[in-house]
C-alpha cells in the first residue's frame, strides 16, 4: 500500500507538470501509469465487493530502461495490481530483461532477450496491464484474466526475429521459460485452495507469429504458450497428486484505419488432467473463447468501442449442461459460458491523462473467478457491469 | 522532398504545376538528422522502422536517438501521415507496446519545434523532423523516398 501512495504522488506530480517523460539522459528512460476503476455490478463479485460499489481495481507501474549501447537494452518494471480478492496490490516485478541485438539492418533484425519476459501472446497480453493499452476497461476474455498468471510471463529467454520486405513485415519470438503460478492458478483449476502446491513442471514453451502491411493497417498474428504443472499435496492432507498440461493458442486479427479499428482474436485451450479426478471430477476440456471488437474514433481523443465475445469451458459442451452433471448440481450449467456484449468511451483529455466509462450485459458467469465466487455461493446468469476508470501516465 | 522538387521541376508540367498549387499552403516536412549521421537518404519503410523504434542503430552501428512532438501536435501528424503513411495513434501503440513490455525504448517528446532542432542539433545520432526552410547548420534533412 506504501508503494502504491508514494506511486500515485508521483504519478500525479508528473502528469500534472508538463513532464511527458522522465528523461534522465537520453538513455535511461523512466515510464509509469496509475489507473484507478470504480464498478458495480447487478450480481455477483467481479473485482471485489461489486454489487455495492466496488474501488477494488487499481493498476500502478513503474518501468525504467538503459540503453547500454546501440545492441543492448536493460529493462523492469515494478507492478502493483489490486484486483477484488485476486490481487491485493502487493508490488511485483512484471519484467526485467536484457534484450541484446545481435543482427540490425533495414530488412533483417533478430535478437535474444533474457530474465523475466512477458509472452507475446496475441494483441495485449505483453501490456495487458496497462489501461492505455487495452481495449477497454476489462481485458476481451480471450485473455482469462482469472487464471492471468498462468499465461502472463515466463523467467527464461527469449529469440526474436523481423524480416521487413517490401510487401509487410514478419516477426517471430521463440522462448523457454518457467511460468509464474500462483493461487489464483489454483483455484481456476481446481475450484478450490487445497493444501497444495501448483508447481510447473519442466520449461513452458511460447511462440508468436506476426505480419503486419508496410503501413501497419493490417496485422495478423498467432501465438502460443504450453506448460505442464504439477499439483503436489502437502503430507497428510489425503490430496492425490497429479498434473496437468495445457497449450494456449491465440489466433489475431487488428484492421486499422483512419477513424475505426477492428480487432478479433480466437482462443483455443485444450488441456489434459492426470491423475486428479478424485478432486476435480471433470472431463478433460478444450477451453475456447473468441471476441469481435470494433472502436470508432469520433475525435482523435474520443473513442466510441463495442465488443461481443464467448467463452466456453469446453467447446463441445457450450451450454455448459454436460460439465453441470459432472458436479451433480453443485455448478449451475451457467459457470461454464459466458456471452458478453460490452460497450464503451474512451476520453484522452490529455495524451497523459485518459477516462473511460463502459457497460457490459453478461449471459453465464464462465469468466467469474471462484476464488470471489467460491462454488455453493449464489451466482446469477444474467448480470451486469457498469466501470468508469482514471488513468495516468508519463 | 524539397530535393524532390527541385529534381522534378525540368519534368513534367502536370507535376510541376500540381506542386505550385500544392507549395504556397504547406512548408516543406523532412525529417532531419543531426548533420554527423552517415546517411543521406532512407526508404519509407527504413524510415518507419527508426520512428516505430524497432531499429535502433544507423548502417555503421552508431545508437539512433529520436525526437518527436506530443502525439496531438499538428506537425506531428502531419510528418505520420505525409512522410510514414501512420496515424498518430498507430506510432503510440508501437511505442506503448515497447516501452511497457520492456522490450524497446519511446522516443525523446519535446514540447515545440524550436526545441527538437535544438535537440538534434545537439544530439549524436539524431534523428528527427521539421517543417521550417531553413535549418541550423549542423542539422540536415534527410530524403525519404
Amino acid at each position: 500500500m506504501r508503494f502504491q501512495a508514494l506511486s500515485l504522488l508521483l504519478l500525479l506530480g508528473l502528469a500534472s507538470g508538463r513532464a511527458l517523460a522522465l528523461e534522465l539522459g537520453e538513455r535511461l528512460q523512466l515510464h509509469g501509469f496509475a489507473s484507478q476503476s470504480v464498478l458495480q455490478t447487478s450480481a455477483n463479485r467481479y473485482f471485489g465487493d461489486s454489487e455495492k460499489i466496488s474501488t477494488a481495481f487499481s493498476e500502478i507501474g513503474l518501468n525504467l530502461s538503459y540503453r547500454l549501447d546501440a545492441r543492448m537494452l536493460l529493462a523492469a518494471q515494478v507492478l502493483s495490481r489490486r484486483a477484488g480478492d485476486m490481487y491485493d496490490g502487493e508490488p511485483t516485478l512484471d519484467y526485467g530483461l536484457l534484450d541484446l541485438r545481435l543482427v540490425s539492418s533495414a530488412s533483417r533484425i533478430a535478437g535474444v532477450r533474457l530474465g523475466r519476459i512477458k509472452n507475446p501472446l496475441g494483441l495485449y497480453n505483453e501490456t495487458r496491464d496497462v489501461p492505455f493499452t487495452r481495449p477497454g476497461i476489462f481485458l476481451p476474455l480471450v485473455y482469462f484474466d482469472n487464471i492471468r498468471n498462468q499465461f502472463l510471463s515466463s523467467d527464461g529467454m527469449a529469440a526474436y526475429a523481423t524480416h521487413q520486405g517490401a510487401s509487410g513485415r514478419v516477426d517471430l519470438t521463440l522462448g523457454l521459460g518457467r511460468p509464474l503460478l500462483d493461487t489464483n492458478v489454483e483455484w481456476i483449476w481446481f475450484n478450490n485452495d487445497y493444501d497444495a502446491m501448483l508447481v510447473p513442471e519442466g520449461l513452458a514453451w511460447f511462440l508468436s507469429l506476426w505480419y503486419s502491411t508496410p503501413d501497419e493497417r493490417l496485422r495478423l498474428g498467432l501465438s502460443s504458450v504450453g506448460s505442464d504443472m504439477n499439483f503436489k499435496p502437502e503430507l497428510g492432507s489425503g490430496l492425490p497428486s497429479g498434473s496437468i498440461g495445457f497449450i494456449y493458442t491465440l489466433a489475431s486479427l487488428q484492421y486499422n484505419a483512419r477513424d475505426w479499428s477492428i480487432s478479433a482474436e480466437y482462443a483455443r485451450v485444450p488441456s489434459n488432467r492426470r491423475g486428479l479426478s478424485a478432486i476435480v471430477p471433470l472431463p478433460d476440456q478444450v477451453i475456447e473463447g473468441y471476441y469481435l471488437q470494433g472502436s470508432y474514433r469520433l475525435r482523435a481523443n474520443l473513442e466510441w468501442m463495442i465488443r461481443y465475445e464467448e467463452g466456453f469451458s469446453d467447446k463441445d459442451d457450450r451450454s455448459g449442461e454436460k460439465l453441470a452433471s459432472y458436479t451433480l448440481g453443485q455448478m449451475p450449467a451457467a459457470g461454464f459460458f459466458s456471452r458478453i456484449w460490452t460497450s464503451g468511451l474512451r476520453w484522452d483529455l490529455t495524451p497523459q491523462l485518459m477516462l473511460r466509462l463502459e457497460y457490459q450485459r453478461h449471459h453465464g458467469t464462465f469468466i467469474l473467478s471462484f476464488r470471489e465466487n467460491p462454488p455453493g455461493s449464489p451466482m446469477t446468469r444474467d448480470w451486469d457491469v457498469w466501470a468508469a476508470s482514471v488513468s495516468a501516465r508519463f | 522532398m524539397r530535393q524532390e522538387a527541385n529534381r522534378k521541376q525540368a519534368g513534367s508540367c502536370f507535376i510541376l504545376l500540381g506542386l505550385l498549387a500544392w507549395l504556397p499552403g504547406a512548408l516543406a516536412q523532412d525529417l532531419v538528422v543531426n548533420a554527423e549521421v552517415p546517411v543521406a537518404a532512407l526508404s519509407r519503410n527504413e524510415a518507419r522502422l527508426y520512428l516505430t523504434m524497432r531499429l535502433r542503430n544507423w548502417p555503421d552501428g552508431s545508437a539512433v536517438q529520436v525526437f518527436v512532438l506530443p502525439d496531438d501536435h499538428p506537425v506531428h501528424e502531419r510528418i505520420a501521415n505525409q512522410v510514414l503513411g501512420l496515424y498518430p495513434y498507430q506510432l503510440r501503440r508501437v511505442w506503448d507496446r515497447l516501452v511497457f513490455s520492456g522490450t524497446g525504448q519511446a522516443p525523446v517528446t519535446v514540447q515545440t519545434p524550436r526545441e527538437l532542432l535544438e535537440r538534434v542539433a545537439s544530439t549524436p545520432g539524431a534523428l528527427g523532423y521539421a517543417e521550417t526552410a531553413t535549418l541550423p547548420g549542423d542539422v540536415r534533412p534527410i530524403e525519404v523516398r
